[in-house]
């Protein structure tokens, strides 16, 4: 089992759909439509920017999953020296994506949610420096994890993979136990506990919002939650599972203990990791797994089902004016449960169950304490 | 309109007769030979009586950007071959270890300012020094060197105010913070149109990005971004 598919980021989803004899159209529809995307904004953006600055997207767009509605959630990454033009760039940026969507450019995209996040100028600095403690707030958290969980470079990458490196650097050269432990496996639980962190603030904060905004967009946040976060959670699991379980891992971590090579091979596999999409790696797991044909089926097939709600106009604006009041009477809702409760059940057999063991010790060592 | 080129250590790295060929196919007539690396200096001196050069308008010639002092004397030796041809010899100031060696290239010598890895050559007064040493050298602006020391380009308007009567021509490109010299594009034009009015148009241009990677595709779109850039037509007044 190696850690690095050699082939482009979809080989364990094409495989999947290969072995099981299935047709998941829609999978082909979104990165087909994804990939649309990608191309106009670099026509739109390419060499706009100072070399150390990089234009970021996030979520639907980075994953390869945009659907009709999907947010264009976006930073302008600065890592370099400050320079008044920066604020121009991000003016351009805001300006120019504003007529982009408005036209037919951006095939309906919305521009990212108000919460300041993301849609704005982010410097670099903090994202490497400021893990844990006070000054680390949701928004640079929030940036930190998706940077390295579902995130791409628009045009120069050059800022982008250079702090990318950097996040990873500290996860893992402050990370005592994955450098010097006698552990065979190295389990990168600085890392892993930074998106535990990320994911918990993710569900706390739902109840934040059903209480900030009164129920807004309540149910389509409430599936999104269920599905598309959970996944990237998921995969981010994964990421520090297959550090730690793969053959290329393993034998990183006797080279690092002999003193054969530094820890910057923990970089690497990391970085290898992450270049991966959520939905890509949770297919590699169940191609190693004992799950059933229609295990297999269901997990992925649940989450395809739900890119297809979200990509219908109806049945997605039905659940964004959906009240919870009204749960119980809505037939998009009861797809919306079903879905979950299937996906719940891969994820359940994959990192709790007997379908794959390794992760199942992963998780229960690792996952909670 | 710009008199705009190429260094050919940009288009092709290490090959300067590849990059004179391209250069001569896009009917560009603007080139400055480049010996930035020592091991270059002793091929690039011994071709020159065979290269026909006789397609472009400007030629100058860019010294080693490290001279053991040692081997300074023989260094300077060579490049007065190519000084007495007529070109400019633009030399990085911090690598000059003995000024006497140098004063004979007189206004052949085409003395560059730096970026923030040097000591020296950085700003007004550090180029002041310099010029003091060689009062009939000349000035070669480096545009994105001026920018890394002050993204405001404030400095860089006074090394124009200051030694603009001695430019003889202008590198540009941008530079990343690790100072390569990277691809031009939007926010070069804009960091550097408001002084494009203080670059006489008859100085040549020498665009200085690494494209030997992708020439084909990049040579013509970095010319457009260095005329954009020079536009004074867009400058702030």
């Amino acid at each position: 089992m190696s850690v690095l598919p050699t082939s482009p980021k979809t080989q364990f989803l094409d495989e999947l759909e290969r072995d099981l004899g299935v047709d998941w159209p829609r999978m082909h529809s979104v990165r087909k439509r994804s990939a649309e995307i990608r191309t106009a904004l670099e026509s739109e953006f390419a060499n706009r920017f100072h070399p150390d600055v990089s234009l970021v997207v996030f979520g639907s767009v980075a994953r390869d999953e945009v659907t009709s509605g999907s947010d264009l959630d976006w930073i302008l990454l600065v890592d370099g020296e400050a320079d008044p033009l920066h604020r121009d760039s991000e003016a351009e940026v805001g300006r120019r994506l504003t007529a982009a969507l408005a036209g037919t450019k951006l095939g309906g995209l919305e521009k990212p949610g108000s919460s300041g996040v993301f849609g704005c100028l982010v410097p670099s600095h903090d994202l490497v420096h400021l893990i844990g403690g006070e000054d680390d707030r949701n928004s640079n958290t929030t940036r930190r994890v998706l940077l390295l969980s579902e995130s791409m470079a628009v045009g120069r990458p050059h800022a982008y993979e250079r702090v990318r490196r950097q996040i990873l650097s500290r996860y893992v050269n402050d990370d005592r136990g994955l450098l010097f432990s006698r552990r065979e496996n190295p389990v990168p639980r600085f890392l892993l506990n930074d998106i535990t962190r990320y994911w918990r603030t993710v569900t706390v904060d739902f109840v934040y919002k059903q209480v900030r905004q009164g129920g807004k967009k309540w149910a389509l946040r409430n599936a999104k939650l269920r599905m598309s976060r959970k996944l990237v959670f998921a995969g981010a699991l994964l990421r520090c599972y297959y550090l730690a379980h793969s053959p290329d891992g393993v034998r990183a971590k006797e080279e690092v203990l002999s003193g054969d090579k530094n820890s910057e091979v923990f970089v690497d596999l990391l970085e290898g990791l992450c270049s991966l999409p959520a939905l890509e790696l949770l297919a590699k797991a169940v191609c190693e797994s004992s799950l059933s044909l229609h295990g297999r089926r269901n997990i992925i097939g649940s989450y395809l089902g739900f890119l297809d709600l979200l990509d219908d106009p109806d049945r997605r604006g039905e659940l964004e004016l959906l009240t919870p009041e009204e749960l119980g009477g809505s037939q998009v809702w009861k797809e919306i449960q079903e879905q979950s409760d299937q996906f719940q059940e891969g994820l359940d057999a994959l990192f709790f169950g007997d379908a794959l063991p390794s992760l199942r010790n992963f998780t229960r060592e690792f996952g909670v304490f | 309109m710009r008199r705009i080129g190429y260094s050919t250590g940009a288009i092709a790295k290490g090959d300067f007769r590849r990059a004179l060929q391209i250069l001569n196919e896009a009917e560009i007539d603007v080139v400055e030979l480049s010996a930035l690396r020592l091991g270059e200096l002793e091929s690039l001196i011994a071709a020159l009586p065979g290269i026909d050069l006789s397609a472009f308008d400007h030629v100058s010639f860019h010294a080693p950007s490290a001279i053991p002092a040692d081997h300074e004397r023989d260094v300077v030796l060579q490049l007065r071959s190519a000084a007495d041809q007529g070109f400019p010899i633009v030399v990085h100031p911090d690598v000059i270890h003995d000024p006497s060696l140098w004063a004979p290239l007189g206004s052949n010598l085409c003395l560059e300012n730096m970026d923030k890895r040097k000591h020296t050559g950085r700003f007004v007064s550090e180029m002041a020094l310099h010029f003091d040493l060689f009062p009939a050298a000349r000035f070669c602006l480096d545009l994105a060197h001026a920018h890394q020391i002050d993204p405001t380009m404030i400095e860089c308007r006074f090394l124009l105010e200051h030694f603009g009567d001695r430019l003889a021509q202008v590198h540009i490109s941008e530079l990343d913070s690790q100072s390569r010299h990277r691809l031009m594009g939007a926010h070069a034009a804009r960091a550097y149109q408001p002084l494009a009015h203080l670059i006489p148009d008859q100085i040549p241009i020498i665009i200085e990005s690494l494209i030997d990677e992708d020439p084909a595709h990049e040579l013509m779109p970095q010319l457009e971004w260095a005329r954009e850039s020079l536009c004074s037509d867009r400058a702030a007044a």
